[in-house]
């Protein structure tokens, strides 16, 4: 899916009643994101502008939907999620996340692979490639998996047989009889 | 390595989704279009105030990484306000922009005529009236051929 094509114009949703919040630096991206959203049906009740303050009220209030930003001066996007998803009890801690990125640096991408989000979208994107992404966090039915340092969505999705060339090393040795120096 | 997987819940969110009410698709990205219409000319002047930042000479004792993460900011916030209003000629050359900055040394040596030509293409970029696809896609190449001169060979997958 990309670019919004795969939406169908007729199809109707619901989420009049979603609590969401959204996190960025920039009032100005804030602002756009909310507007959106708006158009969208969903009524954003909160509005962060540092990572500090959203950790308070993920903390204290229920939230269905975040959308946050990767790039913060205080407490990154990525730090936020990697705190949410480590804070059970806290019921919010298996909330659907968003996080919108303008531009990654090299150096962050595997951070942004396994902070735990639903889903990383970098710019540009359209009002329809945002709603198409909110449409598939809400309808995301991954596990949520603890591996290593990770924990969040299982981030597999592709679930039917690899066709091209096989280069993981589990599957050499195991292709190569060598299951028994496996990890 | 041990894999713990946690109970599947469904999301408040999911629950909601399918009930009754709501808004079709058509009727929300039309809502949505509207709101952010209202919003074009405030990104325009954000667009402008960080190409002059880009522009601008720097402070005589602003150090290297600095300046880098100066120009960084710049550069993302051009693609944040351009990002929602299809500009994404402007964003494509601040996106190459911010992989070159990425890519600098923090220690010194990065050709700072790089950020003042991707500046001035984006100063042009925005004046150009839309049907000027000539020019767009002409500047976009130059561009994109300063970004494989420049950027590591190992960063050029990204682009």
């Amino acid at each position: 899916m990309s670019g919004g094509e795969s939406l169908r114009e007729s199809a109707v949703f619901n989420l009049g009643g979603a609590i969401t919040m959204i996190v960025d630096d920039s009032p100005f991206s804030l602002t756009l994101t909310s507007n959106a959203l708006t158009g969208f049906g969903i009524r954003p009740a909160y509005a962060c502008g540092t990572g500090t303050q959203a950790k308070k009220l993920l903390t204290d209030k229920p939230i269905d939907l975040l959308v946050v930003d990767t790039d913060m001066p205080d407490i990154d996007g990525f730090e936020l999620v990697r705190w949410l998803r480590r804070s059970g009890p806290n019921p919010n801690a298996f909330t659907p996340v968003i996080m919108t990125a303008s531009h990654i640096r090299r150096g962050r991408v595997a951070e942004a692979r396994d902070c735990g989000a639903n889903f990383v979208v970098t710019k540009p994107f359209s009002p329809a490639m945002l709603l198409e992404r909110i449409l598939w966090v809400a309808r995301d039915s991954r596990p949520f998996l603890e591996v290593g340092d990770y924990l969040g969505p299982d981030r597999r999705f592709r679930h039917s047989g690899y066709e091209g060339v096989e280069r993981r090393a589990d599957m050499l040795r195991k292709a190569n009889g060598m299951e028994s120096l496996a990890l | 390595m041990t894999v713990i997987t946690h109970t599947q819940r469904k999301s408040r969110l999911s629950e909601m989704l399918d009930r009754p009410g709501g808004v079709s698709v058509g009727v929300a990205l039309a809502q949505a279009r509207a709101n952010l219409d209202g919003l074009q000319d405030q990104a325009r002047a954000i667009i402008t105030e960080n190409i002059a930042v880009l522009l601008a000479k720097p402070e005589p004792d602003l150090i290297e990484p600095m300046r880098l993460d100066l120009a960084y900011s710049a550069s993302s916030q051009i693609i944040d306000a351009a990002s929602p209003f299809a500009m994404d000629d402007l964003c494509t050359a601040a996106k190459g922009l911010c992989d070159l900055l990425d890519a600098a040394p923090r220690h010194g040596g990065f050709d700072w005529r790089i950020a003042t030509v991707h500046a001035q293409a984006m100063k042009v970029l925005l004046s150009l009236p839309p049907e000027e696809q000539a020019a767009r896609t002409a500047i976009l190449t130059n561009l994109h051929e300063v970004l494989r001169k420049k950027l590591p060979a190992s960063d050029q997958s990204a682009t």
